[in-house]
């Protein structure tokens, strides 16, 4: 029995019926309230320049000229780029370094994530030692790499030539067909602790009960880590791999100063190229609509990535 | 009849000390400018020391000593590759200048050669330039043909055209308006190793007197001591990369266009010529085929080479004065048994002339430093301190701070400087300055363009890359490189 006062009635007598996402809006108009000021800061610091790239990108602007001289050519800019041989060398540089990146920053992670959570002496040690490439500047890192490859004078290939293993040090970071992987190694050198950090969070959800019920059923390792660990962290993998593509697609620190692009623009990806293209070249229109294409890209990861999110807290909600 | 002598004696010694007070401490605006028609080791000697400035006097005639204003200021600054004794006199000079005008609040901030122009550009866009700025030779056309600077020449902070050197008026002037001062000018000069040349059975003191030379030498010396000959840079977005391969290409009789004759038209691109493509062959000889120079070329800097020289894995190196002290830097650093090694370097270290073309032609890329005043719109704030920032262009391109900057690594772009004490006694101090200041006359200026920082430091270190790594051959990288150049000319 539903006791209606008179107050009650007239309340909802004054209140305009509202549909369900105003409704929704309405019942929360204070959390909306809070979060407004971080809003209006975002509007100005991330909305209005995404919106000048955006414009930007349909304007020629010659290098010889200020901004303010530019002239409205349509998707000229994106015709150029997605017709330039330029553009499909760094695409393909920049879906080597991504997903190789990312791919095995992920496993290796995974892995050490996997063999520092059983119990041994020196686990506290070596897990605090594994996180150091992570915690270290990545400015600082590519500078110590640099030397560490150095096609002259590094220590691998000083290491190499006293063995006795090569004549000259190898050519790593001179050569348009080694650099790319070089790099590359260097970026999982220094991520795959995120990977780890984040494999070993998901590991402490996995409930000990289920895998000692597995255990006394019967099943082998490989049987307890495929059917009932790894299903454990399936959303965290997802949203690890997403985190880490989201960093590389976007990582500039590494290639730039371990090469700038170079050598004969083999280690050029998108944002060193956009980079290149604005900062060095004053292309500002074409390199906007480069930035467009990578937003789009971008955007589209970050979709993936709240998909992720949202999923694990409908299924922490339904448990 | 003797009091009568004595007197004339006393007047005679007043007038002639007088005149020669008046002479030793004559004002910069005063002063005879240098004859660069008798430009030689021995004219710069004759002059150094023969005329006293009074810096802060000539200042206080451009802005007064006592004037309250307030000053933000961008200067390309020292950089790892610079020796100690630079970053001193840095220091000294901001100091000296808040001692001299009190009342300006200075704001300065000091960036390397490669960050610079990226940096200003994109205060440009955003309205946030610092009132006045010193900038690389290479960048002042750039930013005066777009309209970012205000007109400056030396007459609006107390010095005369004439003080500094034509070439390098010539890099602040666009569509015949000066828009800039010029604070030092440098040319490089060749270094090599005295005892690598004698164990590789070359003559320890002879410099290569051709490139095709430094190709033989370099070769010579890998061959038989197994290390690096020749110091090749092609590192992308450095200055140092075109600072080396331009008087290569320029001395084989090549060029981006005409830049290299008196009088440059910059109508016609030259990359793709075939005297440009000899250059580039040289260079490819050296790293591809006879794989003479650091494999690292492609990614050093010259910074990245000077540790390899004093460490005597490195022949030969085309360089500043400088270095010369930034091997005492390293050698103070270095312990142990390098210490040892770093000495025998320093002491068979020989600088000479940069080594002719087929044909004879000696190049040197002509380097050095500007400052300018920004337009009041481009400026954080809007307003610009004129005052204040020619208080600063003043005390910079004075006959004393002018030499005093450039102590080690340049020379001054007041002409006047050559006659300061202090050239005297850097003369005495620093090391082979005669092969460098003998290298100036040679000297030929980046083509006073706006599109030359993407050429220099874009599309000739590509061309290099290209035809270094096998990407391209060497035909194919030069054609691809004049094209890219005819492209930025043409407005694409």
């Amino acid at each position: 029995m539903t006791i209606v006062t008179g107050k009650t009635e007239a309340r909802r007598k004054l209140q305009p019926v509202r549909s369900g996402a105003l409704r929704n809006i309405w019942a929360h108009r204070a959390d909306y309230a809070y979060v407004l000021p971080a809003i209006a800061v975002m509007l100005v610091v991330i909305a209005y320049p995404i919106y000048y790239t955006i414009e930007l990108s349909f304007y020629k602007t010659p290098p010889g000229l200020q901004l303010r001289d530019k002239t409205f050519i349509g998707f000229d800019n994106y015709t150029t780029i997605l017709t330039s041989e330029v553009f499909w060398k760094v695409t393909w540089n920049t879906l080597i370094w991504t997903f190789g990146s990312t791919f095995i920053s992920f496993v290796l992670g995974f892995a050490t994530a996997l063999a520092l959570h059983r119990d041994f002496v020196g686990r506290g040690v070596l897990r605090a030692i594994l996180i150091i490439p992570w915690v270290i500047s990545a400015v600082a890192a590519s500078y110590i790499w640099k030397w560490i490859y150095h096609s002259d004078f590094g220590i691998i290939g000083a290491v190499l030539v006293g063995l006795g293993l090569t004549d000259r040090p190898p050519n790593f970071i001179d050569n348009v067909s080694t650099v790319l992987p070089s790099l590359i190694v260097v970026n999982i050198w220094r991520e795959f602790p995120f990977a780890m950090i984040m494999m070993m969070a998901g590991l402490q959800t996995v409930p000990e009960q289920l895998l000692r019920a597995a255990k006394v059923d019967g099943a082998n390792a490989w049987q307890r880590f495929w059917h009932v660990t790894f299903p454990h962290l399936r959303n965290v993998s997802v949203v690890t791999i997403l985190l880490l593509a989201v960093a590389n697609f976007n990582s500039f620190i590494i290639p730039w100063i371990m090469t700038a692009g170079g050598p004969s623009n083999a280690s050029h990806i998108w944002i060193t190229h956009i980079y290149e293209l604005a900062f060095g070249r004053q292309r500002w229109g074409v390199a906007s609509a480069y930035s467009v294409l990578l937003f789009l890209i971008l955007m589209a990861l970050g979709y993936f990535y709240v998909r992720a999110l949202s999923g694990n807290e409908r299924k922490e909600g339904s448990a | 009849m003797t009091r009568i002598m004595l007197g004339s004696a006393v007047l005679r010694g007043t007038v002639v000390g007088i005149l020669t007070t008046s002479l030793m401490s004559t004002s910069a605006l005063g002063a005879p400018p240098v004859d660069l028609s008798k430009w030689s080791p021995e004219y710069v000697r004759s002059i150094a020391g023969t005329q006293d400035f009074d810096t802060a006097g000539d200042c206080a005639k451009v802005t007064p000593l006592d004037y309250k204003g307030r000053l933000t200021f961008w200067y390309q600054g020292v950089f790892e590759g610079d020796p100690d004794l630079l970053r001193q006199y840095y220091k000294d000079f901001f100091e000296t200048f808040r001692k001299t005008y009190p009342n300006i609040q200075l704001e300065e901030q000091a960036l390397t050669y490669n960050d610079l122009l990226d940096k200003f550009r994109t205060a440009l866009l955003g309205n946030a330039a610092p009132m006045a700025v010193r900038l690389q030779i290479l960048g002042g056309t750039e930013f005066a043909s777009k309209g970012y600077l205000q007109p400056l020449k030396p007459e609006d902070v107390g010095y005369s055209t004439e003080d500094f050197w034509p070439g390098a008026m010539k890099a602040v002037t666009w569509d015949g308006v000066t828009y800039g001062v010029p604070t030092n000018n440098e040319t490089m000069a060749f270094i090599w190793n005295a005892d690598i040349f004698k164990r590789a059975g070359l003559d320890p003191d002879k410099a290569p007197a051709t490139w095709d030379d430094v190709v033989k030498y370099s070769k010579q010396i890998h061959d038989k001591l197994g290390i690096a000959g020749y110091g090749l840079v092609a590192r992308k977005n450095a200055g140092n990369t075109p600072y080396r391969f331009m008087p290569q290409l320029w001395a084989y009789g090549g060029g981006v266009f005409d830049e290299a004759t008196a009088n440059p038209t910059y109508k016609e691109v030259e990359l793709d010529s075939p005297q440009s493509k000899a250059a580039l062959q040289a260079s490819y000889d050296m790293y591809v085929r006879d794989k003479s120079v650091p494999v690292s070329a492609l990614t050093n800097q010259q910074a990245d080479n000077q540790p390899l020289f004093v460490a005597g894995q490195l022949g030969m190196m085309v360089s500043h004065p400088s270095d010369y002290n930034v091997m005492l830097d390293l050698q103070a650093k270095a312990t142990g048994t390098d210490k040892e090694k770093a000495q025998t370097v320093i002491d068979n270290m020989r600088y000479g002339l940069i080594p002719t073309g087929p044909d004879g032609k000696r190049a040197v890329v002509f380097g050095g430093s500007n400052i300018h005043i920004l337009k009041p719109e481009y400026v954080e704030g809007g307003k610009v301190d004129e005052p204040a920032a020619k208080a600063m262009i003043c005390m910079w391109a004075s006959p004393e701070w002018s030499l005093k900057m450039a102590y080690a690594g340049s020379n001054p772009g007041n002409l006047n400087g050559f006659k300061t004490k202090w050239m005297k006694e850097r003369l005495e101090h620093i090391k082979f300055l005669d092969v460098t200041t003998s290298m100036l006359p040679y000297g030929i200026p980046f083509p006073a363009l706006p599109e030359s920082p993407e050429i220099m430091n874009i599309i000739v270190p590509d061309m290099l890359q290209n035809a270094l790594t096998g990407a391209m051959t060497v035909d194919q990288a030069a054609d691809d490189a004049a094209k890219k150049v005819k492209d930025l000319m043409g407005g694409l």
